[in-house]
């Protein structure tokens, strides 16, 4: 069962086209990335989605439930982890989840059930009574998370759930990330400008730019796309061009006599059978290195720049630094 | 049902902003050093030349009511900024996504403004006895105070809310913070008589809610004399009322 179906959603903001026309499914139990620079409209897509803002053309539904028609019902079954700090510094721990599973309207009996579960499963049992703004930024983002657990939304949101993390509390948000669709059952859309992320994380991704999804795959099919691995091997021999040439490797363009770039499938596997193979044509190999396709591989393929290279407005920028500093970076 | 819900809505939304206050009382305390200047410094030494014509009563008398509006629009006039605050970071977005309708989180955070107003005048009151002002308190008086209060907290946060949704940064509604109070203060009957003021910014009074708050209050603490009063509570409801709708309405721009 489809749970977030987007079909020719579309937002402008004035003159500013910030997302064009896109359409993508998400099957249940998914976790689905959106992936691409900042400004590719990934924020933007979420918010319509939520019913935050109203999209200019296009139909979406989340979990059934019509964006347009129900905007209510959407808000009812759906968490939403924005990007930048949104735990009340000023309220404790504990005051935090309790004031969301008000707002949830949590009947009165499962209430402190909820919770507690929701602080057993963040691990937020030490600090649960102190002001929120004492806690670290790994910590602070799990109480973010788990405000939203307390509804057991059936799709959550989470935008850049990592951004501004130290690599440990990446890896702990990560885990948690994966548990919550196992024993949530949660079907998660996350929005990450982090290579890494997108492929550890997610089944499936969409990669944006501009507005636009350029591609959508599972992340080992899109890299398998990419038509494999770059082996670069150096030698002393001016003729190593022409004897790999010879053997029938598939040569990069821009690879000279004694330096080239061959493009093989599994490269790790495909090195020792190079390098005899040219021992015994007589070249002398210097140095071999492999470089196995990435994400940013595909991006670079599809929107033809590297993702680090997205056109960062002042904006965004200064938001992303909020984020990191006010997560303790 | 429905009813119910709003009104639980309603009550969650000023619950947790009331707690945050709770969490840092010191904040009260701070914003008390100004209407304290007022009522110890400038009251008691326009008291002391009786320039001013306040009737039969002493100066202090004639400001207290004055000065105890003044400490409930400041700590009104601010929540446009604090709700720009929490876009800025992502509160507001989150807060935005759940099921909560639009127009009980602007009534949630207005009536904890009405209550955050109430907690402020009280330091003002205090002040008000410890100088040995005169003022009429029996039960009759204080709650029909108290319910001014609460209304011009409601009235004057719901402004600022309204304000936010238009002006959206910080920097706009620090100044327009300032923009406002002042000339509002200044054109109304808290500091000096109408009846002296030039007839330009007589008009100018005569259509400022705050002058209309102030002559409840003053009528109910001060002298006794109700013969306007209706008039003065209809003005401050239907200001308060009108207010509330806008900034219902024009709430959900602030993200946009």
């Amino acid at each position: 069962m489809n749970m977030i179906e987007v079909d020719g959603l579309a937002k402008r903001f004035g003159q500013f086209i910030a997302v064009d026309n896109i359409s993508f499914k998400v099957d249940k139990g998914e976790i689905f990335g959106l992936l691409g620079p900042n400004g590719a409209g990934k924020t933007t897509t979420i918010r319509c989605l939520l019913t935050l803002i109203p999209m200019t053309a296009g139909q979406a539904s989340v979990a059934g439930i019509n964006v347009l028609k129900k905007p209510q019902q959407v808000r009812e079954v759906s968490g939403y982890v924005p990007q930048d700090v949104s735990v009340d510094g000023d309220l404790t721990g504990y005051e935090n989840l309790l004031f969301y599973a008000k707002l949830f309207h949590i009947s009165r009996s499962v209430r402190q059930e909820r919770i507690q579960e929701v602080i057993q499963f963040m691990e937020l049992t030490d600090k649960t009574n102190e002001l929120a703004r004492t806690y670290s930024g790994g910590m602070m983002r799990r109480l973010e998370i788990g405000q939203v657990l307390v509804n057991r939304p059936r799709v959550l949101f989470l935008d850049e759930p990592s951004i501004g993390l130290d690599p440990a509390a990446k890896r702990m948000v990560w885990d948690y990330i994966e548990r919550l669709r196992d024993e949530f059952e949660a079907t998660i859309l996350l929005t990450t400008h982090d290579m890494n992320e997108a492929d550890h994380l997610c089944d499936r991704i969409a990669i944006m730019n501009g507005g636009k999804i350029v591609v959508i795959g599972p992340p080992a099919e899109l890299k398998a796309g990419l038509g494999g691995d770059i082996i670069t091997v150096t030698s002393a021999n001016a003729n190593c061009r022409q004897a790999l040439q010879q053997l029938g490797y598939r040569l990069l363009p821009q690879s000279q006599d004694s330096a080239c770039d061959l493009v093989v499938d599994e490269g790790e596997r495909k090195i020792p059978e190079i390098l005899d193979r040219l021992k015994s044509e007589g070249v002398n190999t210097l140095s071999v290195s492999l470089k196995i396709g990435t994400l940013d591989d595909v991006f670079l393929k599809y929107a033809g720049k590297r993702i680090g290279e997205g056109d960062l407005t002042w904006q965004t920028t200064i938001s992303a630094r909020r984020t990191a500093r006010r997560h303790g970076q | 049902m429905k009813a119910v819900r709003l009104f639980t809505d309603i009550f969650i939304i000023t619950d947790f902003e009331l707690r945050k206050v709770w969490h840092d009382v010191s904040q009260i305390f701070i914003r008390a050093v100004q209407p304290v200047l007022w009522l110890l410094v400038f009251g008691e030494v326009f008291a002391q030349t009786r320039l001013l014509p306040t009737g039969n009563y002493n100066y202090l008398q004639f400001l207290t009511p004055g000065v105890l509006a003044q400490s409930v629009i400041f700590v009104a006039i601010f929540y446009g900024f604090n709700l720009v605050m929490d876009r800025d970071m992502g509160l507001l977005h989150k807060l935005l996504s759940t099921p909560i309708p639009r127009y009980s989180i602007v009534l949630g955070k207005t009536l904890s403004a009405g209550v955050r107003s109430v907690i402020q005048a009280l330091v003002v009151f205090i002040l008000a006895l410890i100088l040995r002002v005169h003022l009429i308190l029996n039960p009759l008086t204080i709650s029909g105070v108290l319910v001014i209060i609460i209304l011009t907290g409601m009235c004057f946060s719901s402004l600022s809310i309204f304000l936010a949704s238009f002006f959206k940064t910080r920097e706009r509604m620090m100044g327009i913070g300032q923009a406002i109070v002042m000339p509002l203060f200044f054109a109304s009957s808290a500091i000096y008589p109408i009846d002296i003021m030039p007839t330009w910014l007589k008009v100018v009074a005569h259509i400022n809610p705050l002058s209309y708050i102030v002559e409840a209050m003053r009528a109910l603490l001060v002298t006794g004399d109700y013969h306007r009063i209706t008039l003065d509570f209809g003005i401050t409801v239907l200001a308060t009322a009108v207010l509330v709708v806008l900034a219902s309405t024009s709430f959900s721009r602030i993200i946009r």
